[in-house]
């Protein structure tokens, strides 16, 4: 390649670097950079200019929920781990088995202390509600004393003979929500939980007309609960 | 088995970020608490928005816990990794959002005037806001060269159609992007002269 030819791709070096290429032409560059010692070592070079850019913007400070938030959901993903290794192993229990469990825990969201609008609570504390959002659907758990109540919203219609049911974890073993969960024309619905004490995860499925004894399909939306 | 919190606190980042992919909650903790400030500016400085920001800096480093098996020490530091995932993160939240194009810094009319009306009074305010915000090497570059390095880096507009916003020739955008980043680093070698 004569130096000519390679002056275009001189030019699109700095726009690749920056992410300014459509993604045919990062192919077509990469395809190029594969082979093109000149052009690997201008990206070498021109590297710690590009790692300077986030570096330069002012700096802010992270609320502290935001911590407090990534860290119950990285603690609930990190306790999850062995215990759905386990349940492979054991082959035992619906939240443990390895196609529901270990994927509903993994994907399991907890926000802790999350300001619902303005004027929300800021410090994260066990009385503040919990949100997550999952599969479209959002779930808020409202402490209430021991207990408190599940809302859902931007649930879709059912279809005939179905319901709503919510799930709680405690100690490892699932147990059920008393009440069925009906979405109302909004697309919402609530119900109570009487009792949250040793509940590290809430989650709701789809189940047949009157409820089952244990969940049959996969959680619809699941949450984490710190402890 | 985790690694204490003040073990992991000595380790460099490239010594945590094994133990990440071995679901260590505590080395995550570690490396949030070195860079999540970094994080949390950039998306900031890319959305415009806390909400959005803490949103997206939640979801990166969600995604580098999961993923941190991932990290290859010899594409660089952990640091610029992690910021490269929250950069990401950003412009694909800016992108999500249809009709919301990214904010701008700069006086730019032309881009401005694309935008229906709210749309242009809310970035008006964020870009008050924000003004001055770009320092250190970017800071220091020709206005024209950091106003391309902006759009792309911090707005995610491709180089065409940074083309069309500032009525400019393709050339002359990558030109300039080149330009800028040759005087960055052109900077940065002097400091370390």
């Amino acid at each position: 390649m004569n130096g000519s030819d390679h002056n275009q791709w001189s030019e699109d070096l700095a726009a690749y670097m920056l992410g300014a290429l459509t993604p045919d032409e990062v192919a077509e560059f990469e395809r190029h950079l594969e082979g093109c010692e000149r052009c690997q070592g201008e990206v070498r070079w021109f590297e710690p200019a590009l790692q300077s850019l986030p570096e330069s913007v002012e700096r802010q400070e992270p609320p502290p929920r935001l911590r407090a938030a990534l860290m119950a959901e990285v603690r609930a993903d990190a306790k999850a781990q062995p215990r759905a290794a386990s349940a492979k192993r054991r082959s035992r229990g619906w939240f443990l088995r390895p196609a529901v469990g270990f994927a509903v825990l993994v994907l399991a969201i907890a926000i802790a202390g999350y300001e619902i609008g303005k004027g929300g609570s800021e410090g994260g504390g066990s009385a503040s509600p919990l949100v997550t959002h999952e599969n479209g659907i959002t779930m808020k758990m409202v402490p209430d004393g021991d207990g408190g109540t599940l809302h859902l919203a931007n649930l879709h219609q059912l279809p005939s003979g179905k319901v709503l049911e919510a799930w709680v974890r405690r100690e490892g073993k699932i147990e059920a929500v008393p009440a069925l969960l009906v979405p109302d024309r909004r697309g919402q619905a609530e119900t109570a939980v009487a009792d949250m004490s040793g509940v590290d995860t809430v989650m709701v499925t789809e189940e047949p007309q009157g409820g089952s004894e244990e969940p049959t399909g996969d959680a619809i939306v699941t949450m984490s609960v710190p402890q | 088995m985790a690694v204490r919190r003040e073990k992991a606190e000595r380790l460099a980042d490239e010594e945590l970020m094994p133990l990440v992919g071995r679901k260590d909650a505590e080395a995550f903790e570690v490396l949030y608490d070195r860079h999540g400030g970094a994080a949390y500016s950039l998306a900031y400085r890319i959305v415009g928005d806390r909400a959005a920001a803490e949103e997206v800096s939640q979801e990166a480093f969600i995604s580098v816990w999961r993923s941190g098996a991932r990290f290859d020490a010899a594409r660089g530091s952990v640091r610029s990794w992690l910021l490269s995932v929250v950069r990401n993160r950003a412009i694909d939240f800016l992108r999500s959002k249809a009709g919301k194009a990214p904010k701008l810094d700069f006086d730019d009319e032309a881009a401005l005037e694309q935008r229906p009306a709210t749309e242009r009074t809310e970035e008006e305010a964020l870009r008050r806001e924000t003004a001055g915000e770009v320092r250190g090497a970017i800071g220091n570059l020709p206005g024209e060269q950091a106003k391309v390095i902006e759009l792309a880096y911090f707005g995610g507009f491709s180089h065409s159609e940074i083309a069309q916003m500032l009525q400019l020739p393709m050339g002359t955008v990558k030109g300039r992007m080149r330009l800028g980043l040759e005087k960055i680093r052109g900077e940065l070698a002097e400091g370390l002269a």
